[in-house]
């Protein structure tokens, strides 16, 4: 179907961007005489396939997108920049690289977590601004917040987004409760304008789908009532079912673009269906700028096919969650907490932990925002008091932090001394006024940090490589390890990428390869070798060559020695031989060997769950050995620090 | 030398090759073409080896490695043994050993090659250059065979101050390349020649030197000739082997490109040559030619078939081997000069498992997991290398030869280029991305090059590491097969 000038005309391109400027994309849309539609594909991903969507789904709808003539898609930031190199091997900026190639006429948009960027905690504001400047060559549009809406967090993204000419678009987080009225939301956007001037987008980010849509009618309009010019963006997710009734009411108080996601895809925690969105606004008299409908349509055709291959991503839950009104978890992490209750074995305690615990929690500690890094302080603490059956009990540094207000001040009110209490102890006071505070990040040597990935590589490392590794050292470093080895995987379709079981002697494959060659692969007959490794013949291009598949890590892991109990875990600390409480990795050793240690000084900081545990020591003295350093995988039981006792 | 005149026939029906490797089976090939029975010889690290496949029988001569390929009497055991009555020595091993072919003709076993007398005269730089000289072919200015100890440096000095450094020390015995040292000055003589002199001793068993002027990047051109016991003596025209490392030929190309003239009168100074030594069968006859003014030097005959005579045959579409075996059978040349045809380019390239980068070091041990070669218009092959070879450590790294035969000098380039990308070999370095490199390169697309090319054309070992991408991918989709999950998406 071949759409009209006018329509082609209403449409905001790169080469838009690129010639005339923020200024003038911010322009077309005030003067814009229906409202604009972002593809959030990247939330879609995240909160309805916990971020698996593979590029090679990406490049091929590639087409159909482009043509659709959305405002932007979202592609890139949330969690999807570690999971890019955790669980799909593929360097997150050489993917925005590679789909802007499929994509030249749609606009690029990220969601950064102001100075957590796209991680859990705090990052030192030189690698903030490095981190913007790497992600800027591809990225026009940067959707800012801070957990605790907290303008200072965000600032140095702001200036780094502005100075490399992007589009801006700072958030206010959105929650229902007593305290989030229409008069603090606008006092909020106020004190984002004041930093940031009007020249912005202003988002409106309904992580969790709270709220009616009436409500979300009256704080659209509350908000254009004080700044009648701002461009307001509506983000919702429809963990409800009730995100189009947002959306609507969002548009029809002066909402210039709202998100959606292809329904092909959509879940249940993610946005709802964009050509719902368009068909009931139409009606209403509002007309979706640029769209061409068809382009929609045959999006999800070609997609639908793709979805059996990422069946094992979706929500353990299916089916809509109106209860998410009380427990707030954001569609973002609502597929996660369901995937750890099972991996936990806890799957029958959610109810209680989502709508009972968790609402308790978010009140108790301040009535903030359930969304990164926030909402994992939320779940975990929830989760912490349901199974240890003991509430704020060895809470987790994070909460700690938080309470410090090291994070940032708490918008409302501060969580009761009782919590304080049983969280730092009787002493708690005299620690809130010592250690409490807004907790500057030092700036790093990036030289150092440079040197020390050169070393871990063994060769030099580029300036995006740095980005990467500052973001997700350990990650990142496998990822550049993984990529040496097996090259481009990123080209393999889901089908084979989450293949489940052993191939079936004679399965092929045909794909082509990161560079468009096309190949076919088919898999043969597979021996074992005396040492227990595996020979797999690989028919590849019509001839056959046989793979090694080393099993040794697995062996490895399998020869698991016996596990410590807790117990003697900390029966062994006294003694001075210090060994792992979890199961993780190695994130900081601040022990080393022949230095003095006293009680409840810090010897490891480990990292499991992308939180940190201080590993403290028990006794005084002095110490002889240090058996871990900084990326080292360690188990339960695992030996850290050797102490040896005065006398 | 006297020649007969009259034909005396004496047929071969089976032919022990003394040698191994890809020459032994490009002999064999032949043998069989002819229908004559072909005998193998082997050492024992060799058991396994390809060319034993095609002969009609395969002899063990000992343990090895390369000192039974090198003895005289266990050869003549063989052939006699199998009731060989004709040994083709291929090249090196044995192949221009006189006393090799003189036991033969003792043992009345046909020797494919030329008569003792003429591989000794050949054989010896000294004496051959007093043949040539005597008939008046263009030499490098040099000197006899030194004398030993300090007189031996005095002549040496006294030719240096009148020919001008740099000079350069050969060993009397030497050939393909070995025994040959560059002096720059007074000091490096001194010290260079008793190395050199220890060096021959034990390469060749014999440390005579003479000392000839260096010649600076001169281009080495070659001639082939055959030749019959009747005084007939033909040429095949031309190879320029000029693209070495360290004298040793990696590139070999017919016709070289000179200048009509110049190359009819290389022709006929090689033939003139032949006929100066009395040379019976095929022979190449070496010169240097100064790549400014085209003059050219004799430099010496190779009394053997060359590992580069693939290209000649390419270019003639004719069969040196047979050509051989009928000289030896005493067959008057078969050919009439007037019908070899040199029409058209050919070049060689050997594929050696080795890395260039690394001073050409050998792969020795490692296994080629796939091997694939191309094939279609143009394209020779000779090699022994096929899926689970494994290098050997105890002999030569040549995997295969290439030979591609055009018209033109650029569709030439061309299709050693396309035959070089279609080789698949997986497992060891072999020399393909750098002879992929010199294709791209400038002066040799020009058609501009000398014995000095590699050194002054560094940038030829820059080449990327060929890297195939869907074979890592393949790597994924076996770790996935053998681990029933994908542990990296986890």
């Amino acid at each position: 179907m071949k759409i009209s000038r006018e329509t082609l005309d209403e449409r905001i391109t790169p080469a838009d961007f690129r010639n005339k400027g923020a200024a003038h994309v911010l322009d077309k849309l005030r003067k814009a005489k229906g409202f604009y539609l972002t593809n959030t594909e990247r939330d879609l991903s995240q909160s309805d396939f916990k971020n698996r969507i593979m590029p090679h789904t990406q490049i091929l709808v590639s087409a159909e997108r482009n043509a659709a003539g959305f405002f932007s898609i979202e592609i890139s930031g949330g969690a999807s920049i570690h999971v890019d190199m955790l669980r799909k091997q593929i360097n997150p900026i050489e993917k925005l690289e590679i789909l802007s190639s499929y994509m030249p006429d749609t606009i690029f948009q990220t969601l950064c977590r102001g100075i957590n960027l796209f991680g859990y905690r705090p990052y030192p504001e030189n690698v903030i601004r490095m981190t913007v400047q790497s992600f800027a060559r591809y990225i026009q549009v940067w959707r800012v917040f801070d957990f605790l809406n907290y303008i200072p967090n965000m600032i140095p993204v702001f200036e780094e987004v502005k100075a490399a000419g992007c589009i801006l678009e700072p958030s206010i987080c959105f929650s229902t409760g007593p305290e989030h009225t229409n008069e603090f939301y606008v006092r909020k956007v106020g004190e984002i304008i004041d930093v940031t001037g009007d020249e912005i987008i202003l988002c409106i980010k309904n992580h969790a789908g709270l709220g009616t849509q009436r409500r979300m009618g009256d704080l659209v309009h509350a908000i254009l009532q004080k700044f009648p010019d701002l461009i307001i963006h509506y983000h919702g997710h429809n963990t409800d079912g009730n995100d189009i009734g947002r959306t609507v009411e969002a548009v029809r108080n002066g909402a210039r673009i709202v998100n959606g996601g292809d329904h092909a895809f959509t879940g249940f925690y993610g946005p709802p269906p964009l050509l719902t969105i368009i068909e009931t606004l139409e009606d209403y008299g509002h007309h979706a700028m640029g769209i061409d409908r068809q382009a929609i349509i045959d999006t999800s055709n070609r997609l639908r096919p793709e979805r059996e291959y990422y069946r094992e991503f979706e929500s353990q839950f299916l089916g809509f969650d109106p209860t998410v009104q009380i427990h707030k978890l954001p569609g973002g992490a609502t597929g996660s907490s369901f995937e750890q209750a099972v991996k936990g074995g806890f799957l029958h305690l959610m109810p209680q932990m989502l709508q009972e615990e968790l609402p308790k929690v978010q009140v108790e500690l301040g009535n903030w925002w359930s969304v990164t890094p926030g909402s994992q302080i939320l779940w975990t603490t929830a989760v912490n008091n349901v199974l240890k059956k003991a509430r704020y009990k060895d809470v987790n540094d994070d909460l700690k932090n938080l309470m410090l207000e090291r994070y940032g001040e708490f918008p409302f009110y501060k969580p009761a001394d009782w919590i304080y209490e049983a969280i730092f102890g009787k002493d708690w006071k005299n620690i809130v006024e010592r250690e409490g505070g807004y907790q500057k990040i030092e700036d790093i040597d990036i030289d150092i940090e440079r040197r020390v990935l050169e070393h871990r590589l063994g060769r030099k490392a580029t300036d995006d490589e740095m980005v990467l590794y500052l973001q997700h050292p350990n990650d990142a470093v496998s990822f550049f390890k993984f990529q040496e080895k097996f090259g481009k995987t990123w080209a393999l379709p889901p089908r084979i990428w989450f293949h489940r079981g052993g191939f079936s002697l004679g399965d092929r494959f045909e794909f082509p390869d990161a560079y468009g060659k096309l190949h076919n692969i088919e898999v043969g007959p597979q021996r074992r070798t005396k040492a227990g490794d595996f020979i797999t013949y690989v028919v590849i291009d019509h001839h056959t060559e046989p793979i090694l598949t080393t099993m040794e890590e697995d062996a490895k892991r399998e020869k698991a020695k016996p596990t410590l109990s807790a117990k003697e875990i900390s029966a062994l600390a006294k003694s001075g031989d210090v060994r792992s409480p979890i199961r993780g990795t190695v994130n900081e050793v601040p022990a080393s060997a022949g230095s003095d240690v006293a009680a409840g000084e810090v010897l490891v900081v480990l990292e499991a769950m992308k939180m940190l545990t201080n590993v403290l020591s028990d006794v005084n003295g002095t110490i002889s050995d240090v058996f871990v350093s900084p990326g080292d995988a360690i188990d339960v039981g695992d030996p850290l620090v050797m102490i040896t006792l005065p006398g | 030398m006297k020649t007969q005149k009259t034909q005396k026939i004496r047929k071969i029906r089976k032919i022990l090759i003394a040698n191994r490797g890809e020459i032994a089976l490009r002999i064999i090939r032949t043998v069989k073409e002819l229908g004559l029975d072909a005998v193998a010889v082997y050492e024992k690290p060799d058991s396994e080896a390809y060319f034993l496949r095609f002969a009609d029988e395969a002899i063990m001569l000992g343990d090895g490695p390369r000192k039974d390929y090198l003895d005289i009497e266990k050869m003549i055991w063989a052939a006699r043994n199998s009731g060989a009555d004709a040994i083709h020595p291929g090249y090196g091993f044995l192949a221009e050993n006189a006393d090799f072919s003189e036991a033969c003709e003792k043992a009345g076993i046909i020797f494919i090659g030329p008569p003792p007398q003429v591989i000794r005269d050949l054989g010896n730089k000294v004496v051959a250059r007093e043949i040539m000289e005597r008939a008046g072919i263009p030499f490098i200015p040099g000197t006899k065979n030194l004398s030993s100890g300090d007189d031996g440096i005095k002549n040496a000095l006294a030719f240096a101050k009148t020919a001008g450094y740099p000079i350069m020390l050969k060993a009397s015995s030497g050939g393909g390349g070995r025994g040959i040292r560059k002096v720059q000055n007074e000091a490096e003589l001194k010290s260079q020649l008793p190395m050199a002199r220890a060096e021959a001793l034990s390469a060749f068993n014999d440390d005579n030197i003479y000392v000839e002027k260096f010649i600076e990047s001169p281009r080495h051109v070659e001639i082939q000739i055959l030749a019959d016991r009747y005084g007939n003596t033909i040429h095949l025209g031309s190879r320029d082997c000029s693209i070495q490392r360290r004298h040793q030929k990696l590139l070999e190309i017919a016709p070289a490109d000179l200048p009509a003239d110049v190359i009819e009168s290389m022709h006929q100074t090689a033939i003139q040559a032949a006929h100066e030594v009395g040379y019976v069968n095929a022979g190449t006859v070496e010169f240097l030619v100064n790549p400014k003014t085209n003059e050219f030097w004799f430099m010496e005959v190779n009394t053997r078939l060359q590992v580069e005579h693939t290209v000649t045959e390419m270019l003639t579409g004719l069969d040196i081997v047979r050509q051989q075996i009928l000289i030896a059978e005493g067959n008057h040349l078969e050919i009439p000069k007037e019908r070899v045809q040199l029409t058209g380019r050919a070049i060689q390239v050997r594929i050696n498992a080795e890395d260039p980068k690394n001073n050409f070091m050998p792969e020795g041990g490692k296994r080629v997991e796939v091997y694939q070669s191309p094939g279609g218009p143009g394209i020779r092959l000779d090699g022994i290398v096929y899926q689970g070879y494994k290098i050997p450590t105890d002999y030569d790294s040549l995997l295969v030869k290439l030979t591609v035969r055009g018209y033109e000098w650029e569709p030439t380039i061309q299709r050693l280029k396309r035959a070089l990308n279609d080789f698949l070999i997986v497992g060891p370095r072999t020399t393909i991305p750098f002879y992929l490199a010199i294709c791209d390169e400038p002066d040799f697309r020009r058609g501009v090059f000398n014995t000095g090319y590699l050194d002054t054309h560094p940038d030829i070992f820059k080449y990327p590491e060929p890297e195939r991408e869907i074979a890592r991918l393949a790597k994924l989709i076996a770790e996935i097969h053998s681990k029933k999950m994908n542990p990296y998406a986890a």
